[in-house]
Parts: C-alpha cells; sequence; structure tokens
C-alpha cells in the first residue's frame, strides 16, 4: 500500500540521518582527542613544482588554460599578502635595492609569475602587472625590482617587438630606484621599436635631463630635433632651449654666488647687481625673456617665460 | 553509400537518445558560470581566460564524446550480437565500419558546432559594456572569427581520434580501448619530447626507438593553436591545410586497418 | 527442381584456450542440400553444430574448410543477400530504436526508398501482429515481441529464402501456432524455409525434409518419410469398460497395459497376433472400443537413436 511504502521510505530516511548524525560526532570527538596539527600558512602556499617547462609539459595541450589558472593564482597570493603579514612577526620594511631581498610573505610571488608566463610566453598583463605586484615597494609590493625586471625582460625575449615592457623597465627604475640613466637607456630602446609611439624618444631625453645629465639628453633631443612632425620638432627646440637655459643659469648663478660672497649679503635686485658691474644688464633666457632675481641671490626663470617650467633636477641619486 | 549514410544516421540517434546532447547543456553551464566568477577574479583580462576556457572546454568535452563513443562503436554492436542481424543484410563489412565512423563524425560536428554557439554567447556577453578603448588593447577581439581556425583543428584532431578509438574497437574491449585510446592521446602530444629524446637519454637505441615511435604514433600537438588564437597570432591557411591533410591521410590509414581487421573476424 | 542452398564439406575449426590453442571442431565436413520452395528442418542437440551452419552461411564466420553456395553463388554475394531473410537465436537489436524504425532501418540498408521503407515496415508488422506498441522502443519489449520483430526484419525483403535460427523461442502457444502458419503460407508462395529447432514436433508438423547434426557432424539427412520407418511397429488400443477383475495381462501380443483410470485400459500391443482376436474377446466381455491406432516411430525416437548412436558419439576431430 502507498502509505506503507511511504511510512517505509520515512523510516529509511530517518535511519540515514541518524547514522549520519552519529558519524559527524565521532569525527568531532575524535578532532577534539587527536587535533590535526596546525596548518602553516607560508607552507600553504607551497608551489610544489617550480619548473616551468615541467608544468609545461604536463599541461599538455592547455597551457593557456594552466597559465591562468596560476595567473589567478599569483593575483590571489599578492592580495593575500597582508594576510600573510598579519601571521608573522617581522623586522622593519627592508629598502627597495636592487639586491636581491627576503620579502618573506611573497618568496613565491615569482615563482608563480615564471611558470604563468613559461606556460603562456604573449601573457601580456601577467608580465606588465606582474612587474607591479614585484616592483611596488615593500609592504605594497615584494620591493624586488631585479625581478621585476627580469621577468619583463623575459617577456621581451618572446616578444621582442614589445617596446611596453621596455617602458615598463624603465619606470621601474625611473620610479622605484631613481636609476634616470638606466630609465633613459630602457626608453630609448623602446623607441627604437619599429611601431613605438613618438614621444618615447623625448621621455628617454627628459629622463636623462631629470637625471642631471644634460649632455646626453642635448644630444638625444638634438636627435629627436630631425623628425618630420611638427610638434616633435617643436617640442626639442623647446627642450634644448631650456638645456640651454640650464646651462647659463649655472654660469650666471656662479657669477652671483662669487658678488655675494665678496660684498657679504646677496644682491637684492638686478639695479644692484647691474650697477656693480657684475653683468652687463638684466640677462636674459633663450627665449627672450629676462630671468628673475630672489631676494636671497637665487637666479630662476620667470614664470612668464616660454620656457617655463625647466626640468627639475633632483638630487644624482645612483647615476654616475 | 545510402547504407553508409543509414548506418552513420543511426549512430547519431543512439547517440542523441543516449543523451550525450546533455553534455552541452554542461558545458554551457561551465562556460557561464566561469566567465562570471572569472570576472570577479582576475584583473580585466576576462576575455583572454574565457577564450582559454572555452577552447579547453570543447576541446575536452568533444575528446570525452570521441572516445566513450568511439570505443564502442564496434564492440557494443558485437557484444550485444545486433552485428548477427546487420550483417547478413545487403551490405559489405567496409560500409559498416564507414558508417559508424560517419555517424560518430556526425554526432561530434553537431556538439562541436552548439558548443562554438555557446562559446560566442558567452563571449559577446563577457565582452558586452567593455570600453572599446580598453577592449582595443587586447590581443585579439572579444569575438574573434580567427577562434573558428583553432576550435576548426580542435574538430580535426577529434576526428582523427575517433578513428583511433574505432580502430580498438574492432578488436578489443571498450575498456583495454578507451585505456589505449587516451595513451595515445597523451603520447601524441608529447611527441616532441619523443623527437628530442635523444637529447636526454644516453642509450642510442632507445633514442632510436622513440624516434620511430614520434613518426608513427600521431603528432598531435600540431592541432593546437589555441594559444596563437588567443594572442591575435595568425594561423596561416597553409599551416591548417598541411594538418588537415596529415590528419586525413593518417585517419585513412586507421580506417583501412579497422575494416581489414572487421571484415576477418568470426562472430561466433 | 533446382538447389536453393547446397554445402560441400564444409568444416569449421575455432581455436579454443587461452596459451596453447587448441582446435575445436564445431562443423565436420557437412554436405548436404536444400531445394527451391522446401522447408527444410536444422535438428540436433546443443553444440551440433547447426547455429554454426547457419552463420557460415550468413558469412558472420568463415568456414576453414569446403565451401557452399546459395542460389548458386559462392556466399557473400550481395545480390544473392538481397533475396534472403536471416533471423539469429534470441535476437537483439537497438534499444533505442522503435519497432518501426529498426525496420526504416533495415529497409534502407535493402535500398528502399523512404515511402517504400515505410509501407514494408508496416506491413510486416501487421503480419507478425505488432500493433501501437510498433512506436515504443524496443528496451521495452518482451522477449516474444522481441521474436515477432525478428521475424518481421527477416521477411522485410521478401525473400526467396528464408533461414530461421530457434524461430520459436520465446514466443508463448499462440505466437508458435502463428509463426506455424507463417511458415506455411511462406513455402505456398514458393518461399524457401529453413530452419534449425530443438521443437522436434514443428519439423513434424512442417518440414518435407530434415538433416540431423551431433557433434559437428551429419548423422541422418533425407525426407522425414525416408528418414523415419513409415511401417507400423505395433498397434495401440484404448477399450473402456472392462471390469478390473477381468484385465488381461499376459495375453498373447500384449506388450504392455496402462489403466487409464474409469474402467479404460490402454493396449501395447505387438503386431503379430493380429488385434482383432483380442478385440473380440474384450467385447464379449462387455468391453467397448475407444480408439485403434497403429504406433509408428517418431521423429523424437529416431533423434534419441541417432544422436546416441556410437557413430555420433565419436570425439570431434580437430584441424585435419
Amino acid at each position: 500500500m502507498v502509505a506503507t511504502r511511504h511510512a517505509s521510505a520515512l523510516g529509511a530516511f530517518a535511519l540515514a540521518a541518524a547514522l549520519l548524525a552519529g558519524a559527524i560526532q565521532v569525527q568531532a570527538a575524535r578532532e577534539r582527542a587527536y587535533p590535526a596539527p596546525p596548518v602553516d600558512p607560508a607552507a600553504e602556499d607551497a608551489v610544489y613544482i617550480t619548473s616551468g617547462s615541467a608544468v609545461r609539459r604536463l599541461s599538455g595541450a592547455y597551457t593557456g588554460l594552466a597559465a591562468d589558472l596560476y595567473w589567478i593564482r599569483a593575483i590571489q597570493y599578492y592580495g593575500g599578502a597582508k594576510r600573510r603579514r598579519d601571521e608573522q612577526t617581522l623586522g622593519p620594511a627592508p629598502p627597495p635595492l636592487l639586491a636581491a631581498v627576503e620579502t618573506p610573505e611573497y618568496t613565491q610571488l615569482y615563482t608563480l609569475l615564471d611558470i604563468t608566463t613559461s606556460l603562456d610566453p604573449l601573457f601580456d598583463i601577467a608580465y606588465r602587472f606582474g612587474a607591479v605586484f614585484l616592483a611596488e615597494s615593500y609592504p605594497a609590493g615584494a620591493g624586488r625590482i631585479d625581478l621585476a625586471v627580469e621577468l619583463l625582460e623575459k617577456g621581451i625575449a618572446a616578444r621582442p617587438d614589445k617596446w611596453e615592457y621596455m617602458q615598463d623597465i624603465g619606470f621601474v627604475y625611473y620610479w622605484f630606484a631613481h636609476d634616470y640613466r638606466q630609465a633613459a637607456a630602457w626608453f630609448d630602446k623602446a623607441a627604437k621599436v619599429p611601431g613605438a609611439p613618438v614621444w618615447l624618444g623625448p621621455l628617454a631625453a627628459t629622463t636623462l635631463a631629470q637625471g642631471g645629465d644634460r649632455q646626453s639628453s642635448r644630444t638625444m633631443w638634438e636627435a629627436i630635433r630631425q623628425s618630420e612632425i611638427d610638434w616633435v620638432r617643436q617640442s626639442a627646440e623647446q627642450r634644448l632651449l631650456q638645456l640651454r637655459a640650464l646651462d647659463e643659469m649655472d654660469v650666471l648663478q656662479a657669477d652671483l654666488d662669487r658678488f655675494a660672497q665678496l660684498r657679504g649679503s646677496p644682491p637684492g635686485d638686478w639695479a644692484t647687481v647691474v650697477g656693480a658691474r657684475v653683468l652687463p644688464g638684466v640677462p636674459v633666457d633663450p627665449a627672450g625673456t629676462a630671468y628673475e632675481l630672489t631676494p636671497d641671490g637665487r637666479l630662476r626663470l620667470s614664470q612668464s617665460s616660454a620656457l617655463f617650467p625647466l626640468p627639475a633636477e633632483p638630487q644624482r641619486l645612483g647615476t654616475q | 553509400m545510402k547504407s553508409i549514410a543509414a548506418i552513420a544516421v543511426n549512430v547519431f540517434r543512439e547517440s542523441v537518445r543516449d543523451k550525450v546532447l546533455y553534455n552541452l547543456v554542461l558545458f554551457a553551464i561551465l562556460m557561464m558560470g566561469a566567465s562570471y566568477l572569472l570576472g570577479q577574479l582576475t584583473a580585466g583580462q576576462d576575455v583572454k581566460i574565457v577564450k582559454d576556457l572555452g577552447l579547453s572546454a570543447i576541446s575536452v568535452f568533444g575528446l570525452f564524446i570521441a572516445v566513450f563513443i568511439g570505443i564502442g562503436l564496434v564492440s557494443k554492436e558485437v557484444e550485444r550480437r545486433s552485428v548477427y542481424s546487420l550483417l547478413p543484410k545487403p551490405i559489405h563489412r567496409y560500409q559498416l565500419i564507414l558508417g559508424k565512423y560517419a555517424g560518430l563524425t556526425l554526432t561530434l560536428v553537431v556538439n562541436v558546432l552548439i558548443m562554438t554557439l555557446a562559446f560566442y554567447a558567452v563571449l559577446l556577453y563577457s565582452a558586452w559594456g567593455i570600453n572599446p578603448i580598453v577592449q582595443s588593447a587586447w590581443d585579439a577581439p572579444a569575438l574573434d572569427p580567427a577562434l573558428l581556425r583553432a576550435i576548426v583543428l580542435i574538430l580535426v584532431e577529434l576526428l582523427l581520434l575517433t578513428s583511433v578509438a574505432l580502430f580498438f574497437s574492432t578488436f578489443s574491449t571498450p575498456m583495454l580501448s578507451a585505456a589505449l585510446t587516451f595513451g595515445i592521446f597523451l603520447v601524441g602530444h608529447f611527441s616532441t619530447d619523443l623527437r628530442n629524446f635523444g637529447q636526454v637519454v644516453d642509450s642510442p637505441a632507445a633514442a632510436r626507438v622513440a624516434r620511430g615511435l614520434y613518426w608513427v604514433v600521431p603528432n598531435l600537438g600540431q592541432f593546437d593553436v589555441k594559444s596563437q588564437v588567443v594572442h591575435g597570432q595568425p594561423v596561416p591557411f597553409g599551416y591548417m591545410a598541411l594538418t588537415a591533410g596529415y590528419a586525413a591521410l593518417y585517419t585513412a590509414m586507421l580506417l583501412t586497418m579497422a575494416v581489414f581487421i572487421f571484415s576477418r573476424r568470426d562472430f561466433k | 527442381m533446382s538447389v536453393a542452398l547446397a554445402t560441400h564439406e564444409l568444416t569449421k575449426d575455432f581455436s579454443v584456450g587461452f596459451w596453447r590453442k587448441r582446435p575445436y571442431r564445431a562443423l565436420d565436413r557437412l554436405t548436404l542440400e536444400v531445394r527451391e520452395g522446401e522447408v527444410f528442418g536444422f535438428l540436433g542437440p546443443n553444440g551440433a553444430g547447426k547455429t554454426t551452419t547457419l552463420k557460415l552461411l550468413m558469412q558472420l564466420v568463415f568456414p576453414t574448410g569446403g565451401r557452399a553456395e546459395i542460389f548458386g553463388r559462392p556466399l557473400g554475394d550481395l545480390a544473392v543477400k538481397r533475396r534472403i531473410g536471416y533471423l539469429p537465436e534470441n535476437p537483439y537489436f537497438y534499444d533505442h530504436l522503435t519497432a518501426e524504425e529498426l525496420l526504416m532501418y533495415f529497409g534502407a540498408l535493402f535500398g528502399y526508398d523512404a515511402a517504400e521503407r515505410r509501407r514494408r515496415a508496416g506491413h510486416m508488422l501487421d503480419q507478425v501482429g505488432i500493433g501501437s506498441e510498433r512506436r515504443l522502443q524496443l528496451r521495452k519489449f518482451s522477449k516474444g515481441m522481441v521474436q515477432r520483430v525478428g521475424i518481421a526484419q527477416a521477411l522485410l525483403n521478401d525473400p526467396d529464402l528464408v533461414i530461421f535460427d530457434e524461430p520459436m523461442s520465446g514466443l508463448d502457444p499462440l505466437g508458435r501456432r502463428d509463426v506455424r502458419a507463417l511458415v506455411l503460407g511462406l513455402r505456398d508462395r514458393g518461399c524457401t524455409v529453413v530452419f534449425s529447432s530443438h521443437v522436434l514436433s514443428d519439423a513434424e508438423a512442417l518440414c518435407s525434409r530434415v538433416a540431423i547434426l551431433a557433434r559437428g557432424r551429419l548423422v541422418a539427412n533425407g525426407g522425414l518419410h525416408e528418414i523415419l520407418a513409415f511401417e507400423a511397429t505395433g498397434w495401440e488400443m484404448v477399450v473402456a469398460g472392462i471390469p478390473a477383475s477381468q484385465v488381461p495381462s499376459a495375453a498373447a501380443g500384449i506388450r504392455r497395459v496402462v489403466p487409464i483410470g474409469d474402467g479404460r485400459y490402454a493396449f501395447d500391443l505387438a503386431l503379430d497376433p493380429p488385434p482383432e482376436r483380442l478385440l473380440a474377446d474384450l467385447a464379449a466381455s462387455g468391453a467397448r472400443l475407444v480408439s485403434l491406432n497403429p504406433i509408428r516411430p517418431t521423429l523424437e525416437d529416431l533423434f534419441v537413436e541417432q544422436v546416441t548412436s556410437p557413430a555420433a558419439m565419436a570425439p570431434r576431430q580437430g584441424g585435419s
């Protein structure tokens, strides 16, 4: 009868539920009596097969998909750094130098990115974002400029026409290492790739100037001035005038300093300077606008000058 | 010819009624779910991952259909003894083999076609509403017609593997056929390693064996252009023609052997 | 009278055993003929070689020695196959097809166009008594219904020669009666029918000629009237109304007396002396004659005698 069948079905379900509940209870009791050892979070993120070519072989025909999976893993690893950091006691943050420094919660980051890019050598964002994760100053990133550069160089080896990667390397040197010479060198390399945007040359030149290497910068701008594109040529001419202004200002400033020393106090205005025959007249910048003299004797470019603002020249850190 | 067609239609009908097409539903769900989730997980390159996933899924699902139906094509007829009423009909034994192959080919083509449509639908959804400037920075557009080249080569590979499965089906049990066919699939994808075996191993005899195997076992790596297509690199028509030609010849060889074996079998 | 089917020294050896293959002779130099228009019976115990013979004729199995012809052509001729219908033993078709679809499928293999296929399929299903079930998938069919479908597919092409392997198996008495009628109908149409069977009464009722096989050898072959001695070997007399005390048990010629009950007795009498004498004696005591029939040997008697004969019981030769 239907009723009996329902009753026996219910009975069977009830029995099964009771048995499962019993099993759960037993498991809970076992875990209380014999607790499992705590999981080491650092070990949890272990990458078992670190060789990119080995993983590639194992992925068979599905390397693209495997690359995606490792990429996701890399992102998750990067995002989990804060969690890992909180679980460890750390010393002071190491400065971002080119030397290889251990940043504990990022130890696997390069390995994961290396595997990703070995599986798919054309994986654009793995190189670019990966380099950012690696280069970013600790603790936001691994602080490993050397690895970032290595990753991007791997990308260039796979695709020599990728000027973006060369530009990225330049940027890493520029921003994180303040190595303007290297940065400019890479921007220049990028500029030479066929199809690269025209502003990379100017970028290299400007970077050199910012590093204080005016001569190399001037040479680069002279080359860029040969361009057929009007605004590029005009921009180069402008830059060359600015460099000339910088040179002139150095000379003028030296004169003014000597005068201040003799006088015992800096000159307050141009009238004093011209009156003392330090200079024949008020000096004019290459664009024709008069320089200004601050009350404490510093020469500066007028804000109304066509050459304003001059390229800033930070302290020479890391350049020759 | 009409007999081959009739047998082919019967194979197709059987696979449909065996609910093989349900795997398409699974495929569609997998693709849609994964593409949605991946949008949450990754840094803005959704389309690459959707393409990788879609192409890989078409390949894997197709592989399973090719193998699991292929291994039973002949052995099921023999084991269930339906061959006793089929062979006395005015047909040649080779027509049975060719008909079975054509039927599974038809099944695969239909499956891949439907999966391709679902795939493009998911790509459309993934790229919907994304800024065109961002899209122009991608290696290849979302609804890239070049994807079809990769899918065509996947299909060609599947048709070759089907003939492998059918060949084994003419003389061995389904279990063994499945193992052997999957084995050939794996070795076929390692074929470049076989070729370079001599550089890895000291024994020249082993290297020669490996080299011989390299030429004999179907080289399956050549059908994998997924990476090129996803990254917008061209797949020349000449390449596709040569690979398809290789597959056609290899398949013809296997079908010839299958016909030979099947023609001599006693059905006790 | 032309020959529909002929075998000459047809032999089949199978290799059995996994390591050392021993040949097993399933059929030993079978030579016989089947004439057009007759109903021919293949009889014999299990393992006699009946099914093997039929499979050899259908080219499901290939001969080790000897040859055979159907309609004068060697085995496997496609034009001949078009004129043959075959029903295998315990047939299995395709679970996923309906009865109608199966016949349409086979019709396509004969080269009929769609309309012709439909007509023939419908007609044959009517003939074998399958009505609306024809739209059900074969997996839902009982054994008897599958057998009917099997017969239908064997007759689909209006064959001139029909070969049935155990056509009665799985059928209830109604079904068997239908098949018998069918076979007779085929014969009346001029079709040649060959069937193998365990059911000797069917053979007795239908066949004009039979072959008896045992252990792969032909032990009897010919028309029933040739094989079976037509002379009577005795009489069976049934008499009623004899009081128990007056039953003669040991009169001359009485081989056996079997009480049937209610005063009836069956007498197994020898040919000599003629039964009239005994009948007269019994009648005089008030008995009534119910029936008087000559006893003739049945096919079953012959069968058992032949099959257990020393010639038949000799071991199979292997691989000579």
